[in-house]
């Protein structure tokens, strides 16, 4: 598998494995048991997780969250963006290029 | 009805384990 340095709006996402994921109120937290960190996904990056269940291009991630909230393309774009690349940094996400 | 957006943001929980 290639590896991907910087995540692109044209990338494929998906959810790792090894992650424990519940909700606490609207909010989704998450145990990685490969390195013991737990994380807060908030509201909005709860959503996101759902969405990349299956291998998901992430301007397919971006017009569905835009469906669903008050946000224009270009704000949606980047912040799902940044939120996906730290994701990716942390090991949480497996990305691939499109074919 | 769209809701408002919230910046999504992954936050990393300080818990010792």
């Amino acid at each position: 598998m290639v590896k991907v340095d910087k995540l692109s709006i044209n990338h494929l996402v998906t959810q790792r494995e090894g992650n424990i994921v519940s909700d606490m109120g609207s909010e989704k937290v998450m145990l990685n048991i490969e390195n013991g960190k737990y994380y807060n996904l908030g509201t909005t990056g709860g959503e996101m997780w759902e969405l990349i269940a299956a291998p998901i291009a992430v301007n397919e991630v971006v017009t569905k969250i835009m469906t669903k909230y008050n946000v224009s393309k270009e704000q949606c774009e980047q912040e799902v963006l940044s939120f996906l690349a730290h994701m990716y940094e942390e090991k949480l996400v497996q990305v691939t290029t499109q074919k | 009805m769209k809701r408002e957006w919230e910046k999504p943001v992954l936050e990393v929980l300080d818990v010792n384990m």
